[in-house]
């Protein structure tokens, strides 16, 4: 469903993602893992258009994000890691717009759902610039379920969410993979990508350090019980040691 | 000054990044600096050489620096609120210092310089070249230029102190979660008391003096000083200076800036964490609860598809933000006001009516220039952070900069269309120019529109705090340059006409050639002005990466 083909993205002399090429299917969540400065980020926002890539190619549903954007990102829902929103619209005003902008046809059926589902119904007509972190953190999940795109790509999925509405967002990812959806996500929580994801890829510095099942990954270092935690310190640990002379 | 210095190296940082953009509006200014040099030059020889006025051109050049300061010092004040208020109150790093341990003062000390610059420093640096100019034709001494730019620093600072105070104490006593509503509302009151105060000196009273009552006004002027104005002190200082002497409202001036600037802060250590906190309280009403429908008037809009939606969200934003809605109310005060100045100078004589007509063609294209800087040249920055969604949305760079090209076009043709219209018809000029008049207001309206939406989209700043400082960059520089371009090009287009209409009034028919060929180059003039910068801003647009230069 998401395919990064030699993904490489340089801002001036810094390469901050190098050949990168990784696919995500449809049925699986795959965690996008690395230490701060990894690309994790640049690898996102390559895949969601807010980034032109300098060299390499992204395909969504195989339509290429350069040639084809409109059709590639009509395939898309999005949840970034700072949910910055129109503060003068309503919750409900802001999920019409996006349903107008995607041309979803039953746009207010769709909203009502998402709003209940995250128990946003009562605070539904109130200005978006009332709602707490969390809330508008729900709401922009439910803005990118709203036209039930095949591929969601969520950027720190857990921040600022409450146990409840983790436990939900978690269970929703798992559901959407298991109902033929493809899920990217990128987090520093180690559990919740243990917990929901069929793959990892770790980055590092711009390349990809290990990529595979967990039990792959426990495989490469030599540890059948080790930990998703124990398994990121040590590749990463590996990857950052000065090389012996 | 530890804050100031990482604010500063913020600044260098982003002009290091991106030194071509900078490079280029130093340019711009440069040339807007070298040509208001060479007009104050022209403007002082003219008046030192003109034989009936040569005896008292100091005088009057005195006085007329006096206006000039005035104006800006106003024009300042106009904008200051709501600035101040944006930026006290409402810039992004407010967290980050507050939670510093540092004294809530001197991060209001940083803010107020940087209110003092995003409000002052554009008409500081177009006084800054009227000053040398004057320098450099009265050969004044250097000590003259020290003065002079420390008098213009010090005049400035006097409505952005006073603004800072205002803001302060409206942050404090305003309704909780109203305070930006309630000093929006002030500011525009402030706004409009101006424009009706500037209105009532009735400067069209000058139109109706004989040539020897104007010599005496001329002279009245010469001798007018209002002791008690800070833009007087201003004056004095520059013009004693540039005789190499330090005047006593020098002084006064710097005291005056000094004592407000200590007294600003003495009630920001009392004050500015308190109302930063109230600042941060929001409205919450008891909201129904439900499916709302979407209003009527949405629905006609909607069915436009994407750009449609863009549309309705652009108005329900407008509508509920007051730093959009206030500057369409100082607008349509603005078009008040040109609407009233422009008729009152009909008279009885049908070949003056025309002359008045005439002009009325050129100053249209300045008005609508004006207008579209404030109005049409942020609305692809007002997305702010937001633009992420149309970002990553199915949406093509060219929709949304002609969502927003289509969302502010039918505001600024009723503005143009209907302000030809009824200063043509209040002046009762005659044929040819009765339909001149509203095509001119027209077509600037289109032009404007074009212009600033695709000069905005190109450069956008979806990071400025208010709209007021959107146009503070390169792109904005490049509209005005732009526009004042058009205003000139059409001018010269409209001659044509107007100059056969009062030359020899009833030959000029367009539908002749020559009437044809007239309309045929306004036309082209505007579908040009229009047209490339909306591909240009599209194609900029498009190019746009978030969070990267």
């Amino acid at each position: 469903m998401i395919d990064v083909e030699q993904l490489v993205k340089t801002y001036g002399r810094v390469t901050a993602v190098d050949g990168v090429s990784f696919r995500v299917e449809g049925g699986e969540v795959v965690a996008l893992l690395g230490p701060n400065g990894a690309g994790k980020s640049t690898t996102i926002k390559a895949i969601t258009g807010l980034l032109r890539p300098t060299r390499g190619r992204v395909t969504v549903g195989g339509h290429d994000l350069e040639s084809s954007p409109l059709e590639a990102k009509a395939l898309l829902g999005y949840v970034p890691d700072r949910p910055y929103l129109y503060q003068k619209l309503t919750g409900r005003e802001l999920l019409r717009f996006l349903a107008r902008l995607r041309r979803v046809a039953d746009g207010e059926a769709r909203a009502d759902r998402w709003l209940t589902h995250f128990g946003l119904q009562r605070s539904a007509n109130e200005l978006i610039e009332t709602y707490s972190h969390g809330m508008r953190q729900k709401l922009t999940f439910a803005a990118a379920l709203l036209h039930d795109p095949p591929a969601l790509v969520i950027d720190e999925p857990m921040v600022g969410l409450d146990p409840r509405a983790a436990h939900d967002v978690r269970r929703l990812m798992r559901q959407h993979a298991d109902e033929g959806g493809a899920v990217l996500l990128t987090t520093h929580s180690m559990d919740v990508a243990e917990a929901v994801s069929d793959r990892v890829l770790l980055l590092d510095r711009g390349v990809i350090a290990a990529e595979g099942r967990l039990e792959d990954l426990r495989h490469s270092i030599g540890r059948a019980d080790a930990s998703l935690e124990a398994i990121f310190l040590q590749l990463t640990e590996e990857a950052s040691a000065p090389v012996e002379p | 000054m530890t804050l100031l210095a990482m604010r500063l190296r913020g600044a260098w940082n982003g002009i290091s990044r991106a030194p071509g953009r900078y490079l280029f509006g130093a340019v711009l200014l440069s040339g807007v600096f070298v040509g208001v040099l060479a007009a104050t030059r022209h403007g002082v020889r003219f008046l030192e050489d003109y034989p009936a006025i040569g005896t008292i051109a100091g005088a009057i050049e005195q006085r007329s620096l006096e206006a000039l300061f005035t104006v800006l010092m106003l024009a300042v004040a106009f904008s200051v609120l709501t600035g101040a208020i944006a930026t006290l109150y409402g810039s992004h790093d407010l967290p980050f210092l507050l939670s510093l341990p540092v004294a809530p003062a001197r991060v209001f000390s940083l803010k107020v310089v940087e209110t003092y610059v995003n409000s002052a420093l554009l008409p500081a640096l177009f006084t800054v070249p009227v000053l040398v100019g004057l320098g450099i034709e009265h050969a004044a001494p250097p000590a003259y230029y020290l003065i002079a730019l420390a008098a213009l620093l010090a005049l400035y600072a006097l409505p952005v102190a006073l603004g800072a105070l205002v803001a302060l104490v409206l942050m404090r006593v305003a309704p909780a979660g109203r305070a930006k509503e309630v000093a929006t509302a002030a500011s525009v009151a402030l706004a409009a008391g101006l424009v009706l105060g500037m209105r009532a000196l009735r400067p069209e009273r000058l139109n109706q003096l004989t040539p020897t009552q104007f010599e005496e006004a001329l002279k009245r002027f010469a001798e007018l000083k209002v002791g008690w104005l800070p833009s007087t002190w201003a004056g004095e200082a520059v013009w004693r200076a540039l005789q190499g002497q330090v005047a006593v409202s020098a002084a006064v001036l710097a005291v005056v800036s000094v004592a407000l600037l200590a007294g600003v802060a003495r009630v920001a250590a009392a004050a500015y964490r308190a109302g930063w906190f109230r600042s941060l309280d929001a409205v919450t009403r008891p909201g129904r609860v439900g499916a709302l429908p979407a209003a009527v008037w949405e629905r006609p809009l909607a069915r436009l598809g994407p750009q449609g939606g863009v549309v309705v969200k652009d108005l329900r934003l407008l509508a509920r933000d007051p730093a959009q809605w206030s500057q369409i109310l100082v607008l349509v005060a603005l078009a008040g006001v040109y609407f009233i100045s422009t008729s009152s100078l009909a008279t009885e004589l049908q070949g003056l009516r025309d002359v008045v007509g005439a002009l009325n063609l050129v100053f249209l294209g300045f008005l609508l220039a004006g207008v579209g800087i404030r109005t049409a040249f942020p609305l692809v920055s007002l997305e702010g952070e937001g633009f992420w969604l149309l970002r990553t949305g199915p949406l093509r760079a060219r929709q949304i900069v002609l969502a927003k090209f289509w969302g502010s076009l039918p505001a600024m043709l009723l503005l143009g269309g209907g302000l030809g219209l009824a200063v043509a018809d209040r002046l009762g000029v005659s044929g040819p120019l009765t339909l001149a008049s509203p095509i001119a207001g027209l077509c600037a309206g289109l032009a404007m529109t074009g212009l600033g939406v695709g000069l905005g989209a190109a450069f956008p700043r979806f990071d400025a705090a208010s709209p007021a400082e959107v146009p503070l960059s390169t792109g904005g520089l490049l509209y005005m340059a732009l526009s004042i371009g058009y205003a000139v090009l059409a001018t010269l287009v409209w001659a044509y006409p107007s100059y056969r209409t009062l030359r020899s009034p009833g030959t000029f028919q367009w539908t002749s050639a020559e009437g044809l060929a007239v309309l045929g180059a306004v036309t082209l003039l505007t579908v040009l002005w229009t047209v490339v910068p909306l591909v240009y801003g599209s194609a900029r647009l498009d190019r746009y990466e978030s969070g990267v230069g």
